[in-house]
Formats: structure tokens, C-alpha cells, sequence
């Protein structure tokens, strides 16, 4: 059956002509991806565009590469292509091990991590991972490249700083040159897919350096400015993550909705913190290429 | 004992290969051509309200609609049991989402656009959303015309209240039972709404042709009672059972949901409407969700007296049913457990109220277990609280008081022959019961559980079933029954019995789902009652076929009958071992006599089944008197699971479950429905819940938020465990065990976390926020 | 309308559609190809998932348009020469009951198998945590999987 709205489909076939289209249509166009969110939506009647712009047929939005010392990964690179990526896995692990946690492989196959920040349901699991990697998100007009970090990325459920014109063709993250290890933590009902009730990231750094982010726990997801200095005074050891724990309350602001209750939100945040540290703790005495 | 061939082997399925290639069609894939019509349902926005009006005209005017139907349209009741149920609302609705009209037309986008034009006025009223508040003095009423409708006899409706049913039991003497007793324990266990979620939806095609035929095809686990249904809600439109067929293709899971009528009346009164077009009624996943049936909430104060051994002296189970809008099935839920919530116990002073209550919530209705998996929860935790008092083993406790063949049921009849207490020793022994866990981690707790089952199928005394069975040329068999498989692997199971009785082998029996035009009658295919009854009816059959073929041999071939048997394919005489004579020289030809003349014709066997003990005639007081349950099926299970304690979240780390299912025709598929009703159980305790907002919409009518196992959520061990004390009246000894296999899940997961946190939860579902709070709750207070 | 091309179970066809249609749809109502079934609508059941490029998707979230020229196979497809050492696997294992969810379950266990030909058991598991199965319990599926792929 279809759907109760009329749009036209385009797919371009460079980036130029995609950036044209858009100038042309502004708020009437929606990038369409890996489509999973957008699909849904549509059939939702949420922000139903005069046209969609497929964006599949551009090839060099499809990798994964190192340039310059950031690795960068574009706006078609699925979730399961991040599960075969040796380079993520390598320099990215947050977002590595989130990204096996997503949706189900069926739905991997197809989506896009681009997508899920562009989404930015509050639930996503690509952004803890993203703040903890300092992630840049790289916006495309036909006015230019204009660069937008993920801290600064996401600015209510459903809405980023992205604007009237704009594609993301990739996400970079910095390469680190000082070893690290993270961890990725996800509130789920049962084993199986579950959208994250809340989520937490870590990025742990030889040198001491914690990065801490949650998702789910409030509007959108967040790094904790605090968190981290508490750790950079107290380093990063049973005692801290404790006081960390116990810090939590004046951090997060979770809500009570159908997947889960405030209380319960706030304890499991606290518990997937100390968690995660530990792992990431753990991870990073073993001597491996891991750095992420 | 007679020595079985085809019976007692794990046949692969005789759909199997259908099901594995995608050429299994269900309703929505059966192709209806161009001129097929696309009805939408116009859904009321309020749980409870008077309709004041409803405006179509806009709708009308949308192009390519024909037409937009209403409760006026069809100002009929109808029901299974209780006739209280409309097809679209009439004067009110009752529920959030009610169906209030349908707009047909030649499109679904063009009936979708419609639908929302439909201009409704409503009233509303005070909602009543809990069975302990609408039984109140003051409540609401939500159906004021209760004492006009009709229903079985063996229904006691409250006029002027929203109790629908009441079923009594009283047996024995209470008072003194409890004064007897060393301890009485009394606790309160509640148990919410589940949904089903068969993965396919509901779907039903209609077509009421120029000549006056009405045939509907559906998503069913009831042809038979679907046509009857029809036939006597439309007859004011002149419709007779006779003008009705039903045809069933595959059914994508049902579990109850697709059991008597519920969406499909939808399509056959629209049909009419539109004369000589099919219209098809496709439910989405939420209308899946809150409008066919859920199954019913229930709260249960139990009371149970018992001696310092362990011995129950008293039992009183007082059950209040929150049955829904209308009740037409679910009424019979709560009937079926008036009659049997004294558990697979010897109880010779017991009181039992089952109330069936309206609310404004979805419509109640039959689910896997029927009941059984609602107040065994209660009871089987009950009985664990008992045994930790008294200091009892509680593998023990259920030992002693465990009911045995011959000892009176809850009604007054005798206890069939069972093995109950084989599957205790059974299941006590397979998950080393004695055996203390403990695990390293400190974060993780393990425990055990343990929980009885039974449960009787719950069907009006005169239930039958029916089949013919009919030899082609080449002796491959088509056997006729309208028994339905919606999974379970029923028409595997007809095969063999079939194969066994006539010696051809189970590949040569071909058997479907039915055509009511074509296949004999049969009640319904519920109350994992069908490899019982339809077995019966089948192996009749067959044995009807088979009498044909020996007299026929006998009459032609001058042996005595007596000598005669069948093997493999063939006839053979017994005394004389060179005689064979293949079936396929003339089971349709006939047998040629020295004269050239033929003798015989085609074989037709014919079998009909009905339990001509049962009865309901009982006094309504007590409940004495009758015998409403053919028999039970028993069974133990046991659980080891490992807790987190710092998250509540909890790994099923094995399960053992034996089910005494008298004979397993095809042992495989009773393991089939053992690890499938397992996950389904594990699945209502742990993870399942419904949410409904203040104005009693339901939040979560999607697999997003309403959660079903994965494979990823799997037990690490099943172990099933057959036993078989043979049914004296069933086909081999063959007793129904489909839906049992859930029953236990949910108060053995329950026992086994207070055996491993010292927890007792009292309500459902057990989710890992529910049992992490209870720690935080524990810690704070300690 | 829009003419779209795509090779459908090796055969290419056409069809006309708007953007605005399913590929679940387009599949089932407009070209008779009915084992991709509808569990939900939203990308959480896996019962009409399709194998797109070879790879396992869920056609319920796909927009016709977008298979122009791609590659289409569903259980139709697998099924035409005869079946394959997994269908064969799935019947001994009486694997399915109802069978609803076995065209997608077929499909994601295929794409499993063609990537990784002797998966473990908990790459099984993963493979198919999209499909869900509320009829067997997901074992005996898992079982017949594990066989058609053990080494010999
Ligand atoms: S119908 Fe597509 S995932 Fe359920
Ligand atoms: S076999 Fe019924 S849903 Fe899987």
C-alpha cells in the first residue's frame, strides 16, 4: 500500500547535484540513506518531504578511511559495515562495540550511522560513542564545508544544528596518539534488539583521561564535564567510579516513559557507568593495536 | 500392546516442505483479482462514551469509496458463549479503538483517507479499568442490558452489575477445612492482560455473491464456528448456514487470538454490503494488539490451610476477572478456572468465586493456557510460600498433596489416570533438585524453581469432531477433518493416525486446512483438544475405511474376516501367508470376480467423536454434579536461573519440563510445542507488559515496546520430558498438551527468584526493573 | 508512476510505481511475490525480509524506487531449483510451526551461511535475532542451522 502522501524521488549522481537539489528544495527535501528511520517515519506522517533525495548512488560517501590523522567515516557506511571495519575496531572500539548492539543485523545491513545521528532519537546508540571519540560532524552546502562538533551536534530529541540545505557527508574522529580503550554500556529489556533505555560511553586514556557520555538520560545525549574532571583530579580507580556513581543525580535528568522508570534509569545508569570504566579500565592493559 | 508403526515416530511434518520454500499461502496471500474491495476501520477514541451521532457524508464523497457501514447497518449481537458483542458499536463504545464503522472502497489508500472524514459525536462516560472497582455497589454499568442476552446455560449473569459470569464451587466443608488447619496463609497474586502475537495479523476476505453465498476466507482457528457465528448473527438478513463456507488456508500462529469470531464477522457483514465483491478486513500490528482479544488480567486472593505436614486441609480461591468490554469467549476463561483452581491438588474442602468482569479495556478472550497460566501462578507461588513456612521441601509438598487418578476434583468428578507423579520424580531428578548453586561471581544469584500444571480443555459438553477419509487410486488417502494446524502440527498428527490404522505410510495421506463446504464438522481447533478429539474422529474413520476393505477382501476372496489384516499397503490373511493383496488394485476400482463382474467401489471411511459423558448439568451453588472436564494433562517443570544482582536481570540457565500427553503420536512435536511454550511463558513473566495512558490506550501496541523473546533470549538447556499414562478415551492414549507447556513457566521462575534472592514478587510480569527495585528497596530498608 | 527495473530471483522485471510505495508491497501486490510476509510494518518482526544485493534487509522499510537495478531475491528464489541443504535441514528438524516466519528466517540464515559457511552457535543466534519466531522457541531453527552447516 502507499503511503498517504505524494513525493518525488531523486537520486542524483554526484555530490554537486545532490547539493544543488537541496539548495533548490530546502526544507521540502530528506536525505534518504540506509532509509530505516526515514521509512518509519514517513509512514508516521512525520516530516513528510515534496522529494527524497537518494544518496546511494555516491560512492565516496561509502568509506571508511585514515586521512590526516582523523578517521573518517561516511554518510553510507552501515552499522554492519562497521562491524567489518578492522580501522574501527582499531580506532573507534566505542563505536565498534555499540554498533553491534543496534536494531538487529537485518536492519544494520541497511542502516547508517549518519542516519542515526541525523535521526537523533534520543535513544541512538551512535552518539555516546561519537562524544567519547570527539567526533566532528562535516555539513556539505553549496556554500561550503561547515564542521560541527558532536558536543555541540544535538540539540533536543529529534533535533541537531544541521541546517536548510546542508548534507552530512561524514562523521571524522581524531586519531588518538596516546593509547586508550573504551567501552560502550546499553540498557536493554532483554538480549535481544531493544532500543537503550539509556546508554553509557567510555573512553579511558593512558595518560589518565576520562571521557564519559550518556545517552537516553535526558533530551539528548550528553559528555559529562564534570565526571571527567572528577576522574582527572581522582584518577580512575575503584574509589572514584564509586564517587562518580553517587554523583550521577546532578548530572542525568532520566524520565519515566514505557521502557523503563526514572528510578530504575538513574540505578542502571550508575551501574553501566561503573561498568563501562572497568571494562575500559581492563581493555587497556591489554597490549593490543585497540585504541579506541 | 499392540505393536505401532507410524504412531509414537517423530515424522517430519507433512507441511514441512510447503512451509520451508514460501508456497505456504496464508489469508492476505491468496489473490482475489481486480475487483477486490478494501474495507478501513473507523476506530472510537474513547474507552467508554454514548455515540450521538456519526456523519458519513464527507467519506462518502471520496472517490472510489462505495460505501460507508455503520452499527446501524447491522444492528445484531453476537458471541461464542454469551452474545454481548456487536459488530460495530452501536449506542456506545466500550473500549479505546472500538471498531464504530468501515468505509469500503477500491483502493486501501482511498479507504485510509476516508476513514478519517468520518465525523462521530460522542458522549463520554466514567471508564471502569479494574474488576475490583466495577464490582463495587456504585460502579458504572457497562453493559446496562446484560440481563437480555443470551448466553449458554451454564452461565450465571448479575443483572444490573458488570459481573458477567460467576462460577461457584464449593466442595466438602471450608470452615472446618481452615479450622483443622495447623496455618492458613492467604496472600493476594495479580497477573495482567498479555497479547498473543501470532506474527501474522488477522485477515479475512468476504464475498456475498449474486446468488446469496457468503464465503469467507480467514485467519482461523474456528471455520466451523465462524460459519455458525455468521449464520445466526446475519440471519435477519436471511442468512443460513447452508449460504455460508468458510475456507481457511494457513494460519501464521495463533494461540488462541484466532480462536471463535472476532475481526472477521467485520468483513462478512461488510460483504453484504457490497454484493458481488470480495472486501477484505486486514488487521495492522496494533489493532492486533488492542482489538481481537488479549488475554484477561485477573487478581486472586488465595487462602490455604494446611497441616504441620504439609497436608492442604482448605483452599479458597476468590478470582477476579478482568475480562474486557465484551465477553463473549472470555466468560468461558473464567468458567474453566472456577472449575479448577484448586491446582493439580487433592482438595477435599475447597471454595472457589471465579468473577467474570467487565471493564473498558479490550475485549478478553481465550489464550494458550485459558486461564490456567493466570491462577497457577498464584498457586504454585502460594504452595512455595507454604513449603518455606512449614520448612518443607517444596518438591516434597507437591509430592503429598499431588492429586491421583480416581480422587475427586474441584466439580465432584473423579481425577483421570495420570502421571503426575512420575513427572515430579522425573523433573526432580533431571535438574538435580538437591543440588545447592552457587555461583562465583558476587554480582550473580541463582536459584530454583519448581511448579505443577494441569489443565482440562475447557468446551461445552456436546464438542465433537468429525472426518472422512477417502482412498484414491493409487491408495494415497485424503483425509478430511476441520481441525485447523496453526503450527502445532495437527494434520501431521491425523496422518499418522490415520497411517497406522490402514497401514499406508504417513507420505501418502494428504490432509489441509478446510473448506466447510467440503470437510466435516468440527468445533474449533482450541483447547489443545484436537489430537484428542479429532484423533478420535480420524482413527474411527480410518478404522470405518478399514472394515470396508477386510469385508469387501472377505466377501471376494471367501476368507473369514477375522483372518484378515492390513501391512504395508497391502491386505494379508493370516492363515495364509501367501495371500497379499495391494490396496491400490481396488480400493477405487473394485475387485473383479470370476464372473467379470466387480464388487466394491470406492472406499469412504467416516468417523465421528463426542464425548457422551460429559455434562454441565450442576447445581449452580456448588458446582456438584456435572462432569464439565473430559480429563486433565499433568505435568512438573523446574528452572535454574542466575540473577545480576546489581541490574535484576535475569539468564534462564536450564528448564526441564515433563507433560504426561497419555501418548505422544509425534514425539518431536510435543518437544516442539515443550521449547516453544517455554519461551512463550518465559516471555509473559519476565518481559511482557502492557501500558495503557490515563485515557486506557493501550502505549505499547508494537514489537518496538511490547517485547517478545528473540533468539537471543533463549534458555541455555530445554530438557523435555514425555510421559505417558495412557487417556483411556484417547486415540493411542493420546492426550492434548499444546498450551500446557507455558503454564508452569512463570510461578517456577517466580519460586526460583526468591530461592535465589529471598524476593517474592506477587505480580506479573517479573521484569528486571521490577526485581532490581525490589533489591534497592530491600537494601534501603535492611 | 515510475517504470522501475530489477532483477527479481534472477529473472529481471519492471513495474510501475509512485516513490511514495513499499517494496514489501510492491513485491506481494503488484508482482505475485507472496513469501515475504508483513509481521509489523515497522521494522521489528524480520518476517519480510528479502535478501537485497545479497545481503539480509527488511523490505518493509525499503521504498520501491530505491531497487532500481539492484538485486532482489526472496524464498521464491531459492526455493526454484529445488531445496537447498538448509530447507532440506529445516523439515527433518520439523523446524517451523506455523511457518509465518520462515521466509525471512530462511533468508537470514542464507545470507549467514554465504558469508560464513560453518557458523557457531551464537553467530547463528545473532544471524537470525532480527526474525522473530513466536511459535518454536527459535532451538529446533537454530538445530537445523547448525546442522546443514557442520563440518564434515
Ligand atoms: S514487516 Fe518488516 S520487519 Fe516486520
Ligand atoms: S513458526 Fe510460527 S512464527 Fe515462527
Amino acid at each position: 500500500m502507499a503511503l498517504p502522501y505524494e513525493f518525488d524521488y531523486a537520486k542524483p549522481a554526484s555530490l554537486q547535484d545532490v547539493l544543488v537539489l537541496l539548495a533548490e528544495k530546502g526544507r521540502g527535501a530528506r536525505i534518504l540513506a540506509g532509509g530505516t528511520d526515514l521509512a518509519n517515519e514517513l509512514k508516521q506522517g512525520f516530516r513528510v518531504p515534496d522529494v527524497l533525495i537518494d544518496i546511494k548512488g555516491l560512492a565516496e560517501l561509502q568509506k571508511i578511511e585514515i586521512r590526516d590523522q582523523r578517521l573518517s567515516i561516511g554518510a553510507l557506511v552501515t552499522f554492519s559495515d562497521i562491524r567489518l571495519s578492522g580501522v574501527i575496531r582499531d580506532h573507534a572500539y566505542v563505536l565498534y562495540e555499540a554498533a553491534g548492539l543496534v536494531a538487529s543485523p537485518g536492519v544494520r545491513n541497511r542502516a547508517t550511522m549518519v542516519g542515526n545521528i541525523c535521526s537523533a532519537v534520543a535513544c541512538m546508540d551512535s552518539a555516546s560513542p561519537l562524544l567519547v571519540h570527539n567526533a566532528m560532524v562535516h555539513c556539505l552546502s553549496m556554500e561550503g564545508e561547515r564542521l560541527v562538533p558532536v558536543q555541540k551536534w544535538f540539540v533536543d530529541n529529534r533535533k541537531t544544528l544541521i541546517k536548510e540545505k546542508e548534507l552530512v557527508t561524514h562523521v571524522s574522529i581524531p586519531l588518538s596518539s596516546v593509547k586508550c580503550a573504551g567501552a560502550y554500556q546499553k540498557m536493554m529489556r532483554y538480549t535481544g534488539e531493544d532500543l537503550a533505555a539509556a546508554n553509557v560511553g567510555v573512553l579511558l586514556f593512558a595518560d589518565g583521561r576520562c571521557h564519559v557520555a550518556f545517552g537516553s538520560v535526558g533530551p539528548t545525549p550528553k559528555r559529562s564535564a564534570k565526571l571527567e574532571s572528577h576522574f582527572k583530579t581522582k584518577g580512575v580507580n575503584k574509589g572514584s567510579i564509586e564517587e562518580a556513581c553517587a554523583m550521577l543525580p546532578g548530572i542525568i535528568k532520566p524520565i519515566s516513559d514505557v521502557r523503563a522508570s526514572k528510578e530504575y534509569r538513574m540505578h542502571m545508569t550508575k551501574v553501566m557507568l561503573e561498568r563501562a570504566v572497568i571494562q575500559a579500565i581492563d581493555r587497556l592493559k591489554v597490549p593490543t593495536l585497540i585504541r579506541g | 500392546m499392540e505393536k505401532l508403526k507410524y504412531v509414537g515416530q517423530s515424522s517430519v511434518r507433512i507441511d514441512g516442505k510447503e512451509k520451508v520454500s514460501g508456497a505456504a499461502l496464508f489469508t492476505d496471500d491468496l489473490e482475489f483479482g481486480p475487483d477486490l474491495l478494501y474495507a478501513e476501520i473507523v476506530e472510537g477514541p474513547h474507552a467508554h462514551a454514548m455515540i450521538n451521532s456519526i456523519d458519513t457524508s464527507e467519506a462518502e464523497n471520496i472517490p472510489e469509496v462505495l460505501c460507508v457501514v455503520t452499527g446501524k447497518d447491522f444492528p445484531y449481537n453476537f458471541g461464542l458463549y454469551m452474545k454481548d458483542r456487536f459488530i460495530f458499536a452501536q449506542d456506545r463504545v466500550r473500549f479505546f479503538g472500538e471498531q464504530i464503522a468501515a468505509v469500503v472502497a477500491r483502493t486501501p489508500e482511498a479507504a485510509k483517507k476516508a476513514a478519517k472524514l468520518v465525523r462521530v459525536n460522542y458522549s463520554p462516560l466514567p471508564k471502569v479499568l479494574s474488576p475490583v472497582d466495577a464490582v463495587k455497589k456504585d460502579a458504572d454499568l457497562i453493559h446496562p442490558d446484560l440481563k437480555h442476552y443470551e448466553h449458554v446455560p451454564w452461565f450465571f449473569p448479575k443483572p444490573d452489575s458488570n459481573i458477567a459470569h460467576h462460577r461457584k464451587i464449593r466442595k466438602g466443608d471450608v470452615e472446618k477445612g481452615f479450622a483443622e488447619a495447623d496455618y492458613v496463609l492467604d496472600d493476594t497474586y495479580e497477573v495482567p492482560r498479555y497479547a498473543h502475537c501470532a506474527i501474522e495479523y488477522h485477515a479475512a476476505v468476504a464475498k456475498y455473491d449474486h446468488s446469496g453465498r457468503l464465503t469467507v476466507w480467514a485467519s482461523s482457528q474456528s471455520p466451523h464456528t465462524q460459519r455458525n457465528l455468521f449464520a445466526s448473527a446475519l440471519a435477519p438478513m436471511g442468512i443460513t448456514h447452508n449460504d455460508v463456507r468458510v475456507i481457511a488456508p494457513h494460519v501464521g500462529g495463533g494461540f488462541g487470538s484466532k480462536a471463535g469470531v472476532t475481526m472477521e464477522i467485520i468483513a462478512a457483514a461488510i460483504a453484504t454490503k457490497v454484493k458481488g465483491h470480495p472486501v477484505k478486513v486486514l488487521w495492522n500490528r496494533e489493532r492486533e494488539f488492542y482489538n481481537t482479544y488479549q488475554r484477561l488480567g485477573v487478581t486472586a486472593n488465595l487462602k490455604v490451610g494446611v497441616k504441620k505436614d504439609g497436608r492442604i486441609t482448605a483452599l479458597h480461591h476468590e478470582l477476579y476477572w478482568d475480562a474486557g468490554a465484551y465477553v463473549e469467549y472470555g466468560a468461558n476463561v473464567v468458567n474453566a478456572v472456577g472449575l479448577s483452581a484448586i491446582g493439580p491438588y487433592r482438595v477435599d474442602n475447597a471454595s472457589i468465586d471465579s468473577y467474570c468482569v467487565y471493564t473498558n479495556l479490550p475485549p478478553g478472550g481465550p489464550y494458550r493456557g485459558f486461564g490456567y497460566s493466570e491462577f497457577l501462578f498464584g498457586l504454585e507461588s502460594h504452595m512455595e510460600r507454604i513449603a518455606r513456612h512449614l520448612g518443607i521441601d517444596p518438591v516434597e509438598i507437591r509430592r503429598r498433596n499431588a492429586i491421583k487418578a480416581g480422587d475427586l476434583t474441584a466439580y465432584g468428578a473423579r481425577m483421570n489416570p495420570n502421571g503426575l507423579q512420575q513427572a515430579i520424580d522425573a523433573v526432580e531428578k533431571e535438574i538435580r533438585w538437591e543440588k545447592k548453586l552457587v555461583s562465583k561471581d558476587p554480582d550473580i544469584a541463582i536459584g530454583k524453581g519448581f511448579s505443577l500444571f494441569w489443565k482440562a480443555p475447557a468446551m461445552p459438553p456436546n464438542t465433537s469432531s468429525s472426518c472422512f477419509l477417502k482412498f484414491n487410486e493409487d491408495a494415497s488417502v485424503n483425509l478430511l477433518v476441520s481441525g485447523m494446524d496453526i503450527g502445532q502440527g495437527f494434520l501431521t498428527v491425523m496422518a499418522q493416525i490415520a497411517a497406522e490404522v490402514l497401514s499406508v505410510p504417513v507420505f501418502k495421506i494428504r490432509t489441509e486446512n478446510p473448506d466447510t463446504d467440503r470437510n466435516p464438522y468440527e468445533w474449533q481447533t482450541v483447547a489443545s483438544h484436537v489430537t484428542w478429539g479429532c484423533g478420535n474422529a480420524v482413527k474411527l474413520a480410518a478404522v470405518d475405511a478399514r472394515n470396508q476393505i477386510l469385508a469387501l477382501v472377505s466377501r471376494t476372496h471367501y476368507f473369514p474376516v477375522e483372518t484378515l489384516f492390513l501391512e504395508d499397503e497391502q491386505v494379508k490373511c493370516m492363515t495364509r501367508p501367501d495371500f497379499s493383496l495391494p490396496l491400490k488394485d481396488f480400493v477405487i476400482a473394485g475387485i473383479q470376480m470370476e464372473d467379470g463382474t466387480f464388487k466394491g467401489g470406492p472406499i469412504i471411511g467416516r468417523g465421528v467423536f463426542m464425548p457422551e459423558y460429559a455434562s454441565t448439568k450442576a447445581n449452580p451453588e456448588t458446582s456438584q454434579g456435572g462432569h464439565p472436564n473430559v480429563h486433565y494433562t499433568v505435568g512438573a517443570a523446574a528452572a535454574i536461573i542466575e540473577i545480576d544482582r546489581r541490574t535484576g536481570k535475569v539468564k534462564v540457565k536450564k528448564i526441564v519440563e515433563a507433560v504426561d500427553c497419555g501418548k505422544a503420536i509425534n514425539p518431536d512435536l510435543v518437544k516442539g510445542q515443550i521449547t516453544g511454550g517455554i519461551l512463550q511463558g518465559i516471555s509473559t513473566v519476565l518481559y511482557e507488559e502492557m501500558k495503557f495512558d490515563h485515557r486506557a490506550k493501550m502505549l505499547n501496541p508494537n514489537f518496538t515496546d511490547y517485547k517478545i523473546p528473540t533468539s537471543l533470549d533463549l534458555p541455555d538447556e530445554v530438557v523435555p520430558i514425555i510421559i505417558e499414562v495412557p487417556e483411556p478415551d484417547g486415540p493411542y492414549g493420546a492426550r492434548g498438551m499444546g498450551e500446557h507447556t507455558m503454564i508452569p513457566v512463570a510461578p517456577m521462575i517466580a519460586n526460583a527468584i526468591e530461592d535465589a534472592l529471598g524476593i517474592r514478587i506477587r505480580s506479573m510480569p517479573i521484569t528486571s526493573e521490577k526485581i532490581c527495585l525490589a533489591i534497592l528497596d530491600r537494601q534501603k530498608n535492611d | 508512476m515510475k517504470k522501475i527495473s530489477f532483477s527479481l530471483n534472477g529473472e529481471q522485471r519492471f513495474v510501475y510505481i509512485t516513490p511514495n510505495e513499499i517494496l514489501l508491497d510492491v513485491l506481494r501486490y503488484k508482482m505475485g511475490t507472496k513469501s515475504p510476509k508483513c509481521g509489523c510494518d515497522t521494522g521489528d518482526c524480520g518476517a519480510c525480509t528479502i535478501l537485497l544485493n545479497g545481503k539480509a534487509v527488511r523490505s518493509c522499510l525499503i521504498f520501491a524506487v530505491e531497487v532500481e537495478s539492484q538485486d532482489i531475491v526472496t524464498l521464491e528464489g531459492i526455493s526454484r531449483d529445488g531445496l537447498t541443504p538448509l530447507q532440506k535441514a529445516l523439515i527433518e528438524h520439523n523446524a517451523f510451526q506455523c511457518g509465518y516466519c520462515a521466509p525471512g528466517m530462511i533468508l537470514s540464515a542464507t545470507e549467514l551461511i554465504n558469508s560464513n559457511p560453518h557458523p557457531g552457535e551464537e553467530e547463528i543466534k545473532e544471524a537470525i535475532s532480527g526474525n522473530l519466531c513466536r511459535c518454536t522457541g527459535y532451538q529446533p531453527v537454530i538445530d537445523a542451522i547448525k546442522h546443514a552447516t557442520k563440518k564434515h
